[in-house]
């Protein structure tokens, strides 16, 4: 699963018979879902049109920016959002619904089916766990930036900071420790706990003695290339927040300013456009047109 | 012509289509989500009052265009990049012939780039030697995403590719213009990499390789093949227009670029009729970097790196002589029709607006 969020609010335990709660608890636990090209949550990027609750049965509808977003990433946030979905005690079966997209059908039916990705698109050109393994690496790359300059600030060394290894950092409530050959340094964690998550999630760092840091290629930095590195860093994280920027405005140009559902903040004003005056002859897009009034 | 600081610029608008999507043009479902999902773009990054209704968009002809390009002296010269889609449209979406309807109206204010598809074999390299004869195409417009039949896309670095660009640098079409942007294949290794473009530039260095959109959503790959490629150029279509509503973004994005390629290898499009130079161009002229942003990449948008993002390095690619241009522009049919004898006439003609 892509939700690697440290957000406390997903607990699984527990079992709300109110409707409200129930709604509550599907949202948190999709709060945790991502969009992998952008490396955030589904919820906040307000992707979801509505969950549905009915006993132990609940159904997700959302929609993406754009029609075309590349059917892999589709394919993993549908069946994250289901795998977080079902971690609830009370949930028997979550029900997933991709709304206004080039592959709707084939993707709704597929993650619905248990399908597999292969199954579902045969004539796919590698597998979604090489799709994943390359967007997780990008995120490490992104993340790694604020990590080193956290320690670089604290007035840690270039030569130290690439000689670095797992062994060397403690997160200890909200401090990270780093060791120094026996001294140690101490700097806000947020920064290098985040660091931690999508190295471990890209499996680049797992073992003590792993070097701690990387080039995006990743192999050891040489000391005089960390300012190179953390360059590309920068780069990774500036397309991110580019791509997000796309997704969002083309969100909002598909459902209006308030989103899906009323929560928007868009400095856009887009009021005046208003679906209904197409009557296109596509079902995918006539029959979701209406989806933005719901909730 | 634009006047910034009591400097003209002369813009080069590098990325322009005229596009067919009327519904009777259209023959597979594709071909009308391709549309509304340009619509979307359209409409998220266009000012509320510039904004074009659904039917206007779907077929604006060549008169239209003229004047949106023209009219206002937004721009001054401007580039066709086609982008076929056979399988979903009747008549193509905006075909190198399609195109030619206009550049061959106004020949000294058009560049008309062709188009080739490596999936279309040896009939595929007739078509191209074709299109130099009858048009002298100086470049072509990649599509590797394009459908064709069973396959959904292709590389730019394989083997079929190569014998085309062969082709090219044999037939002098030098400027390979390489859509790199949201890609429709079930799955794609290459949704979110530029890699074909780094083989391919690297094997024909007599070739200059434009990726439209810079990447995006790749900006950081595209951004790491360019620094080492001195062949790779960026074309700002998409990224030109996050100016709109997303400036800060925008900074980000140039910054990145002018670090990386720094400012002669970066060219402006407007992708028209995405987007509408008549407006964009100056929106695009006055987006400034924040002096954060100033300070961590240490570039600027002054007048000079404007002058060669907006115009002059489009020249150098295309071999457009800026100043016999504007002589030129001085009485040709374009100004006539516009009364812009006088914005080419004089020492310092500002935006005719």
């Amino acid at each position: 699963m892509s939700g690697s969020s440290a957000d406390p609010t997903g607990d699984a335990g527990g079992d709300p018979t109110d409707n409200r709660d129930r709604i509550t608890a599907v949202r948190d636990r999709l709060d945790r879902v991502e969009d992998p090209e952008l490396a955030r949550s589904i919820v906040d990027l307000d992707y979801i049109d509505a969950i549905e609750v009915d006993g132990d049965r609940v159904e997700v509808r959302f929609t993406l920016p754009t029609a075309w977003c590349s059917p892999a990433f589709a394919w993993m946030m549908a069946t994250d959002a289901r795998d977080e979905v079902e971690t609830l005690d009370w949930v028997s079966e979550a029900r997933i619904e991709l709304c206004d997209h080039m592959h709707s059908k084939e993707i709704t039916t597929g993650v619905n089916a248990r399908d597999g990705f292969g199954e579902t698109f045969p004539d796919a050109d590698g597998d979604v766990a090489a799709v994943r393994a390359a967007i997780a690496d990008k995120a490490r790359v992104a993340r790694q930036r604020e990590a080193v300059q956290a320690l670089l600030d604290a007035g840690v060394d270039p030569e130290q900071v690439v000689a670095l290894e797992r062994a060397d950092v403690d997160i200890v409530g909200d401090e990270a420790h780093v060791d120094l050959d026996g001294l140690s340094v101490v700097v806000d964690a947020a920064p290098v706990a985040d660091y931690l998550d999508r190295v471990t999630t890209s499996g680049h760092v797992t073992a003590p003695d792993d070097t701690l840091f990387l080039t995006p290629e990743g192999d050891p930095i040489a000391a005089d290339r960390l300012d190179v590195v953390q360059k590309r860093s920068r780069l990774a994280t500036v397309n991110m927040g580019g791509q997000g920027a796309v997704c969002d405005a083309l969100h909002r140009a598909r459902h209006g300013p308030d989103g899906p559902d009323g929560s928007g903040t868009s400095p856009l004003d887009e009021s005046e456009f208003d679906r209904s005056t197409y009557d296109g002859d596509v079902d995918e897009f006539t029959s979701t047109w209406t989806l933005s009034t719901d909730d | 012509m634009y006047e910034k600081n009591g400097e003209e610029i002369f813009v080069i608008d590098g990325h322009v289509h005229m596009w067919d999507a009327r519904k009777e043009n259209i023959i597979h479902e594709g071909g009308e989500q391709f549309l509304q999902c340009f619509y979307d773009y359209h409409t998220g990054f266009t000012p509320e009052e510039e904004q074009w209704d659904i039917d206007e968009y779907r077929h604006y002809g060549a008169d239209k265009m003229t004047e949106d390009l023209f009219g206002n002296a937004a721009a001054d010269m401007a580039i066709f990049q086609p982008t076929y889609l056979d399988d979903f449209y009747d008549e193509g979406f905006n075909t190198t012939e399609q195109n030619a309807e206009l550049a061959e109206q106004y020949p000294e204010r058009f560049v008309l780039n062709g188009s080739f598809d490596p999936r279309d074999g040896e009939e595929g390299l007739r078509y191209l030697e074709h299109l130099k004869e009858e048009y002298d195409i100086p470049g072509v417009k990649l599509y590797t995403a394009e459908w064709r039949g069973e396959s959904k896309g292709w590389r730019l670095d394989s083997d079929d590719a190569f014998q085309f660009l062969e082709k090219c640098a044999e037939l002098g079409i030098e400027n390979i213009n390489a859509h790199k942007g949201p890609t429709i294949r079930p799955l794609n290794r290459d949704a979110f990499d530029v890699e074909d473009i780094d083989d391919a530039a690297s094997s024909f260095p007599e070739l200059n390789f434009i990726v439209n959109h810079v990447g995006l959503p790749r900006l950081d790959d595209f951004c790491w093949i360019a620094a080492q490629e001195p062949n790779v150029y960026g074309g700002l279509a998409v990224a030109s227009a996050m100016s709109t509503h997303r400036e800060r973004k925008f900074g980000e994005i140039m910054g990145e670029l002018l670090f990386w390629l720094g400012e002669d290898r970066l060219l402006f499009g407007s992708d028209y009729a995405l987007w509408n130079p008549d407006w964009l161009v100056d929106q695009v002229m006055n987006a400034e970097l924040t002096q954060e942003q100033k300070d961590e990449y240490g570039v600027e948008l002054d007048v000079d790196t404007m002058k060669k993002i907006m115009g002059e390095n489009a020249a150098e690619l295309y071999d457009i002589d800026i100043e016999e241009k504007k002589r030129q522009f001085r009485d040709d049919p374009v100004s006539e029709r516009f009364d812009l004898e006088a914005h080419y006439g004089s020492e310092a003609g500002a935006a005719a607006d």
